[in-house]
């Protein structure tokens, strides 16, 4: 298969090229990226620009690597032996997936919500203030100010406010979603990695998620995995079609969506396969 | 095939062998329990537990092996309880695959159904000799080291059961192992822990053998960890077996005692797993 994809496609400028944004910077870059679950060869020669403060969405088939290739850009696969990435992953020229980089420093850096909600067995409050208390020491006021800072932003502060200290695993599905989400942000990342983040949600709770997304990139550079095409089509600038640990195309959402390059992203789109 | 009224007088016939047999069980255990209630009730005077042991004709009691026993049961929790925690945690953390972690879960697994006398023998080579003697020390660790493999297992068990992604989560905002295990993994794990730890205690609470020779009993008041001590297991044992019937009436009390110290540890751990949850 020959290289898929365009080697004089830029995206940051095709990006700039839609009346309604300004151009965007590459917030990060993945160069001849390769990875292995042992000898299981699941990404293959990656290379993918992520400009800042857009929605990237990354789409393919079970299987394709989207999932394995957020989990690098947060170093999650560190924490299996056996798992192993080669390549380089820029995150404002730095590399990532270098080894003398301390994890839990790009973890801070980059945060990450999870396809099932995942409150810890703490307090609303409590959820929030883990992540923040790992990194700085606040006074109480300043802490509940960050609290309600970040249940606003994620859209969940009305519901939250009257019960801060009761456990957030008496929450619904979808609150517990968007309380992650503002988990995530209440460390101050500057990019945000959403794997599948509504595929266990009902349609209500995905579209507050969704409008969420929206109001997310003011601030954040935003990656998602998702299965679901209308999503990907919906809520992200950019999307990026992989298949079988390879990316075989990535353009502005609208382009990928009705005037896909490859005939691999338009058997995919169209329900061919997948 | 076997016609249909073959089938059901098989499932019958097996429906009521075993019904038979579960109910020939209970009976068992409800006689035992009957005995103890009936011979144990009647011996539980105040003076049990406001009395050292005394010769016989002279009312005696059991509150030095009430005491004793607390202590080293205390002791044994006290020394069992992080180590175990800390073994099972490091098991279900970091051993999964290592040599090591292998090495220690086989190790574990023996040592959790090695006869309880061994550990008094082991105690009483390595602490009772060379300390020049029998302590209330050397009964407490024996009792530790009983308490330990189940700790461990119970501890890895629980860890194992809190989903990975809760970990990942975690480690997501940035956290260093050791929070993410301290403040997420042990909280999601914590009913299941701290009925562990309870069980352990209840199965020491019990034990005879460990504490033969390592605290002896002492038929005198004493709280001095250094010197022997007296405990209601090694307390039955002595008075069961002698011709005076009011210390088998003792033995009697001591044995309900300690059965209802049981009970109440099961049914604590499971009013814990219940509010927990």
């Amino acid at each position: 298969m020959t290289s898929a994809v365009d080697p004089t496609f830029n995206i940051a400028s095709s990006v700039a090229a839609k009346p309604d944004a300004p151009p965007a910077p590459t917030k990060i870059k993945v160069e001849g990226l390769n990875f292995y679950y042992g000898q299981n060869h699941a990404l293959k020669n990656i290379n993918f620009d992520i400009p800042e403060k857009r929605v990237t969405a990354m789409i393919g088939p079970s299987g394709c690597g989207k999932s394995t290739l957020l989990r690098v850009f947060n170093r999650m696969y560190d924490l299996y032996p056996g798992q192993r990435a080669e390549g380089q992953v820029l995150f404002d020229g730095v590399n990532v997936v270098g080894k003398e980089l301390d994890p839990t420093i790009v973890r801070t850096r980059i945060g990450m919500v999870f396809q099932k909600p995942t409150p810890f067995p703490m307090s609303i409050y409590d959820n929030i203030a883990f992540g923040v208390r790992l990194h700085e020491s606040i006074s109480k006021s300043k802490m509940d100010e960050r609290v309600e800072s970040c249940l606003r932003k994620a859209a969940i502060w009305e519901e939250t406010k009257d019960r801060l200290h009761t456990s957030a695993l008496g929450m619904s599905g979808g609150q517990q979603q968007r309380l992650c989400i503002a988990r995530t942000i209440a460390v101050q990342p500057e990019v945000i990695l959403l794997d599948e983040p509504t595929s266990a949600l009902d349609p209500i709770s995905t579209s507050k998620i969704e409008d969420l997304i929206d109001e997310l990139k003011q601030d954040f550079t935003i990656v998602i995995v998702t299965h679901n095409m209308q999503q990907a089509a919906r809520c992200a600038d950019i999307t990026a079609f992989f298949y079988l640990g390879e990316l075989v195309e990535v353009a502005p959402s609208d382009v990928i969506f009705t005037n896909p390059k490859q005939i691999k992203t338009r058997d995919y789109i169209t329900g061919r396969f997948g | 095939m076997a016609s249909l009224a073959a089938r059901r007088a098989k499932d019958t016939t097996i429906k009521v062998i075993s019904t038979g047999f579960a109910i020939f069980a209970i009976f068992l255990l409800a006689w035992i329990l009957w005995t103890l209630v009936a011979r144990g009730a009647p011996a539980l005077k105040l003076t049990v537990f406001t009395n050292v042991t005394m010769p016989p004709g002279h009312n005696g009691g059991l509150l030095n092996a009430i005491v004793g026993s607390l202590i080293q049961i205390a002791l044994a929790l006290v020394i069992g309880g992080p180590i175990g925690l800390l073994c099972g945690t490091f098991l279900a953390e970091n051993g999964k695959g290592t040599k090591i972690g292998s090495a220690a879960r086989f190790v574990n697994d023996i040592l959790l159904s090695a006869p309880s006398i061994l550990v008094g023998l082991f105690i009483y080579q390595f602490l009772v000799i060379p300390f020049g003697g029998f302590s209330g020390w050397a009964g407490g660790i024996a009792l530790a080291i009983l308490v330990i493999p189940v700790i461990v297992r119970t501890t890895e068990d629980m860890l194992n059961l809190v989903p990975v992604g809760l970990r990942e989560a975690a480690f997501a905002l940035g956290a260093p192992q050791w929070k993410v295990v301290m403040m997420v993994t042990w909280r999601a794990a914590r009913a299941g822990i701290v009925t562990g730890i309870l069980l352990a205690v209840a199965r020491a609470a019990g034990e005879t053998a460990p504490l033969l020779f390592t605290s002896l009993g002492n038929n005198s008041w004493s709280v001095d960890l250094s010197k022997p001590m007296a405990s209601l297991p090694i307390a039955i044992y002595q008075y069961a077996g002698s011709p005076f019937d009011d210390w088998v009436a003792l033995a009697w009390a001591g044995a309900l005692l300690i059965t209802v110290g049981v009970l109440l540890l099961n049914i604590a751990s499971r009013l814990v797993l219940a509010r927990m949850k």
